[in-house]
């Protein structure tokens, strides 16, 4: 198909192969979604048509994936839209610092110093809680278009 | 009030026995004694007022649900405090039948109140009628109500004379009645010009009461004594002017002429429902008189204009009020029902017409091809082929549908098959589908919507027509025959033929197939339409096995598996139809000679598939690459198409689906990995191991199944190694409740898993047990359980779905494996009976009737391996060191305790009481001291001496009647049965208040 050859453009300011082009027909509920220029999954999919014997379009309900807020979008179904690149990784988390950031252990042994903690109120005294307690915790964070942020945390037993 | 239940019973029967009537009679009095005044006075008379508060108060008891007319008294309900709803009323369509019994034949039959209200309601009507007011006062809408309400009583009122004097009794209310609807059209342009409509809607309403109590017959010949036309005549010249001027209203919102179809509809409904019955029983079917056949070809004519009048009108609608569109579906099917039924009344005329208006219309749109905008056309088809699809073929159900009867008798002269009316619109229509496989004319032409409706069609018609098997038609004729009815088979038969195997049917199947594959691919993005051709039509060819055998044949059919294996092309299907497809395809092989080549032709199917998930799941960079939407999108794809091969298992093809499966298990492990925290992926993951477990596992043999095994307890460990413990962020309500319900679906997903490896040890189609690899699949499953358990919170068992998986399987396994109960440790067990105990007060009864099957297997069990002389289920059951220590911690005290406590005081179906039997006999066994105490606790808190009596014998009853006995055999478990339920009838009636 014609549209697979528009693989790699660059979408705006997200940076090339930030996003990639899908049938707007083939995405799923549950799936992620760029509308106006952010990240979204999408919790409602519907579909109607462009007058009675016209073509369908779809009606995309996102969930912007950093902040939340609520963004719908129409796509005719035949035309391609953009799918975010999601990436999630996980980290040890090693420091709190009293300014709001975490000091997170990569894969290959060094640090990354530049992510803050997260709003959420639950998250935040789970990761602050169980590091004071001295728990071993993973973060997760997730990434897309140039957005970084930590999504969750898993408590892989007492640290010895 | 406080009152036990038995009184309110007996109130209720005495009221209806004793009084109903009496109160009737007063109130009758009351409105005949005021008659005169009323008709010498104005409506604003205060005998006026009295006259409708006795109609009312007449009308009001009529509506009582009479129960006990009968022989035999009906019993009380016991168990739960009914409340009926009666909204009948409020119900515009919807008609109550009024069956008092013998016992008011006097009052309402013979004593010529219907002849009264008649007359009174005539002469109200002949003085006042100048008052254009006065249709909707007080006095003539409890009037007409209540002569609607007369025109529904029905049943043993009337004495046993073949319905003759309940025919005099509705021609006396009809000669009434007729008034209010006729002549049908000067009343509709006096309500179009402002009258109100109600009498005439009265009017249907009474038409409706009257069809549902006699037999089309009867109600023709209603009319006859007054009229020298019959009464089916009247309903269809009315139901054609309502529909003359809902044509010319053409308005959105419901008036008066809305309501009114709606009633007639039902009206005919009612009427033609009557002559399909007696079908089967006489073999015959009355049909219509001849003159109501007349009356129905006349009147479907003018239904399928309005239609087509209101297609083309709405042709360039908007979708703006696509809610609405939605919202009316279900009852735009209902009506075409309604319509396929008067259609089939009258079926010699009423299919041609279809033809020639369906040509008539493709013509026009060949004709003015370039020139003309064709929308209205094409809508005016869109419904044609619905019209068309609902009056030539039932909907099958999942069943093979026959060819309508009213098709089978009635086409008996047409022995040429090319001439036969039926094959000439199939064949019509399937020309025209065929046009579609033209680009040019499907450009022009062929919308997405018109689209829709031609997929219906074909998924509609060809269950019941394509290739239908010879062989069911014959024993079909040879017992309508024996029963004395000779049908023309021969007409039927030459349907049949003509799009049999034989004959056209491999060319119409061919053009089927080459019509759902430009679905595919010249329709980008039209789900819907896609969703059509896989759920419906293709599913609905291979569902039968002939037309299996030529779809494998069929160049088309090659060609779309070809395709679908090979092209990126559908891909770009969404990935659900993908699935469907896959099913579709893989169930074609069934048709194929033997094993071994339909085992090579799902090789060839899916080897591409496994091929990439394999070489994926191995490369070094899967991390990395993983995360792309293209990699997520296309490993989607991928998974539901193996799970739709997966569920398409047969034996003929089990093998090849047994190593498609078995080549990417460790693909899988990896994929789980990589994808945890993409809940999209992991779900699919999990639903092919499902599938394909649950397809394959009685199949395997004892190494095979020992890898499936292995297999799903590492999946497991995997999945809740990722999943416990973890906290995800919350930032928005609703992508919260979408993770919980995604999480829900992974666990019962797991649950299924679980469910299917137990499978094994019911069904087992292998050549060596099980065991012999040393796999035990009881503790598996348990095991299994162990680490499900733990994510499922109480929140989560509030899905009703997860909810009942849970339980089924927990109460199978307590069932068939009582002893894994006794080696549980502490945690494991408590949870066990923490969840039956909740269990036990759920609100679904289904749920409730799991745990009592639980608890009923281990309180039998542990009774039986005590008396056995060993330990049952042993601390468990009573703790030895602390024996008269609290109850909490023994299984079975706690729940005789609170089962006890349902069963006297608690709302529940009266269909658990057997269950409830079954489990509270060994549970009282194993604890008769406590049973003991708790009925003496209950006797002594019952302050009244007569109930306190009638409790004290109810409970030696229970125990003692029947010859009960202390072993648990299926006698006793049956006389217990017995003893309960007649236990409860008599207690429950005064333990319980309200």
């Amino acid at each position: 198909m014609s549209d697979e050859e528009n693989h790699f453009e660059s979408k705006g300011d997200a940076g090339a192969s930030k996003t990639y082009p899908q049938q707007a027909g083939t995405v799923r509920k549950n799936g992620y979604i760029v509308i106006k220029n952010r990240p979204c999954k999408v919790v409602e999919v519907s579909t109607s048509k462009t007058g009675k014997h016209g073509h369908a379009k779809c009606h995309f309900v996102g969930i912007d994936i950093f902040n939340g807020k609520k963004l719908e979008d129409i796509v005719p179904s035949s035309h391609n839209c953009d799918i975010p690149h999601v990436n999630r990784t996980d980290y040890q988390l090693i420091d709190i610092s009293e300014d709001g950031f975490v000091s997170l252990l990569t894969e290959n042994g060094n640090t990354k110093d530049d992510l803050r903690l997260p709003t959420d109120d639950n998250l935040l005294s789970q990761i602050k809680d169980g590091f004071a307690e001295g728990k071993d915790l993973v973060v997760s964070v997730m990434s897309a278009m140039g957005e970084e942020q930590i999504c969750a945390v898993k408590d892989i037993g007492p640290k010895n | 009030m406080g009152l036990p239940r038995e009184f309110h019973e007996q109130c209720r029967r005495s009221l209806e026995l004793d009084y109903l009537k009496v109160f009737y009679c007063w109130a009758r009095g009351a409105a005949l004694s005021v008659t005169s005044k009323i008709l010498d006075s104005d409506l604003a008379a205060p005998e006026v007022k009295v006259c409708t508060a006795a109609m009312r108060l007449m009308l009001q008891i009529l509506t009582w649900e009479f129960q006990y007319n009968r022989k035999g008294t009906k019993s009380i309900n016991h168990f739960s405090a009914g409340v009926r709803h009666d909204n009948a009323l409020t119900n515009r369509t919807d008609c109550i039948l009024v069956q008092p019994g013998l016992a008011w034949h006097d009052v309402l039959i013979s004593s010529g109140d219907t002849v009264w209200l008649s007359n009174l309601y005539a002469a109200l009507r002949q003085k006042f009628s100048p008052q254009s007011s006065w249709i909707d006062s007080p006095i003539a809408v409890s009037a007409r109500k209540l002569l609607v309400q007369f025109c529904s009583v029905t049943g043993t009122i009337f004495p046993s004379d073949s319905g003759q004097s309940q025919e005099q009794y509705l021609v006396r209310l009809l000669s009434g009645i007729i008034l209010w609807v006729e002549p049908s059209d000067a009343i509709s342009k006096e309500i179009e010009s402002g009258k109100s409509g109600s009498e005439m809607l009265d009017g249907c309403r009474a038409l409706l009461a009257m069809a549902t109590v006699t037999t089309p017959a009867a109600f023709d010949r209603l009319l006859k004594s007054i009229r020298p036309y019959g009464t089916l005549t009247l309903l269809s010249t009315l139901m054609g002017e309502v529909i003359k001027v809902l044509i010319s209203q053409n308005s959105e919102e419901e008036t008066w002429s809305w309501e009114a179809r709606d009633i007639l509809l039902d009206t005919w409904t009612a009427l033609l429902m009557h002559s399909l019955q007696p079908l089967h029983i006489t073999g015959g079917g009355i049909s219509l008189p001849p003159e109501g056949a007349v009356a129905a070809a006349n009147l479907f004519a003018l239904i399928v204009d309005s239609e087509l009048k209101a297609a083309s009108a709405s042709a360039y609608n908007d979708d703006s009020d696509s809610d609405y569109i939605h919202a009316s579906i279900s009852a735009m099917d209902e009506r075409l029902s309604s319509y396929a039924l008067i259609a089939r009344a009258a079926i010699d005329v009423t299919v041609p017409l279809l033809t020639r208006l369906f040509t008539e219309r493709v013509s026009r749109l060949h004709q003015g091809r370039g020139i003309v905008d064709p929308t209205e056309t094409l809508e005016e088809l869109y419904s044609l082929l619905l019209i068309t699809g609902h009056v030539l073929a039932d909907e099958g159900e999942g069943e093979t549908p026959l060819v309508p009867d009213a098709i089978q008798r009635n086409f008996g002269d047409f022995l040429e098959a090319d001439k036969h009316p039926v094959v000439l619109l199939s064949g019509s229509i399937i020309k025209f589908a065929e046009h579609s496989l033209d680009p040019d004319l499907r450009a022009s032409f062929f919308s997405p919507r018109l689209m829709e409706a031609v997929i219906w069609f074909l998924s509609r018609w060809s269950p019941t027509y394509l290739m239908s098997l010879e062989e069911t038609h014959d024993r079909n004729d040879d017992s309508l025959l024996s029963r004395g009815h000779q049908l023309p088979q021969n007409s039927r038969k030459t349907v049949a033929n003509y799009f049999s195997e034989y004959s056209y049917g491999k060319f119409v199947l061919g053009t089927i197939v080459r019509v759902s594959i430009i679905t595919f691919t010249s329709y980008p993005g039209e789900n819907y339409l896609q969703g059509m051709t896989c759920y419906q039509l293709l599913h609905a060819l291979v569902r039968q096995k002939n037309i299996c055998v030529h779809l494998v044949a069929l160049e088309s059919w090659r060609e779309l598996a070809n395709a679908f294996a090979h092209e990126k092309m559908l891909f770009m299907l969404n990935a659900s139809h993908q699935r469907s497809l896959a099913q579709t395809l893989v169930l074609s092989a069934s048709g194929l000679g033997n094993s071994e080549a339909a085992n090579q032709y799902v090789k060839d199917l899916m080897g591409h598939m496994t091929k990439y998930l394999v070489e994926l799941s191995s490369r070094n960079d899967i991390r990395s690459i993983s995360q792309q939407p293209d990699i997520i999108l296309s490993i989607t794809c991928s998974l539901e198409r193996l799970r739709g091969a997966a569920r398409a298992s047969e034996p003929r093809m089990q093998k090849s689906i047994y190593e498609m499966g078995l080549s990417v298990l460790n693909a899988i492990l990896v994929l789980l990995e990589v994808y945890k925290h993409e809940s999209s992926v992991v779900y699919v993951l999990l639903k092919f191991v499902v599938a394909w477990v649950d397809a394959q596992i009685t199949y395997l043999e004892a190494k095979e199944t020992a890898a499936v095994v292995d297999f799903c307890m590492r999946l497991l460990q995997l999945y809740s190694s990722h999943n416990i413990g973890k906290i995800s962020l919350s930032l928005s309500n609703s992508l919260l409740s979408d993770a919980k319900t995604e999480k829900y679906k992974d666990l019962r997903a797991l649950l299924q898993l679980l469910s299917a490896l137990c499978l094994k040890d019911l069904v087992d189609l292998s050549s060596d047990p099980v065991e012999s690899e040393g796999t035990n699949i009881s503790q598996v499953v348990f095991f299994g359980l162990h680490i499900v358990t733990p994510l499922i919170s109480l929140e989560l068992l509030k899905y009703p779905k997860l909810c009942h998986d849970y339980f089924s399987l927990l109460s199978h396994m307590l069932e068939v494996y009582p002893e894994m109960v006794g080696q549980l440790n502490n945690d494991a067990f408590s949870h066990v009976v923490e969840t039956l105990s909740f269990g036990l007060h759920h609100q679904d009864s289904e749920v409730v009737n799991m745990c009592l099957k639980a608890l009923r297997a281990l309180a039998s069990y542990h009774c039986k391996e005590t008396a056995a002389g060993k330990v049952g289920l042993g601390s468990r059951a009573s703790d030895p060191r602390n024996p008269s220590g609290g109850t909490e911690n023994r299984i079975f005290s706690r729940f005789l305790q609170s089962l006890l406590q349902l069963l006297l005081f608690g709302d529940y179906s009266p269909d658990l009481v057997g269950a409830a039997a079954d489990a509270l006999f060994p549970m009282i066994l194993c604890e008769q001291s406590l049973y003991q105490k708790l009925g003496n606790e209950l006797i002594e808190r019952q302050a009244n001496p007569e109930f306190r009596l009638r409790l004290t014998n109810a409970f030696q009853a229970l125990t003692s009647l029947n010859q009960l006995t202390c072993t648990l055999d299926r006698m006793n478990y049956q006389r217990f049965r017995k003893n309960l339920s007649n236990f409860l009838i008599e207690v429950r009636g005064f333990l319980r208040t309200k």
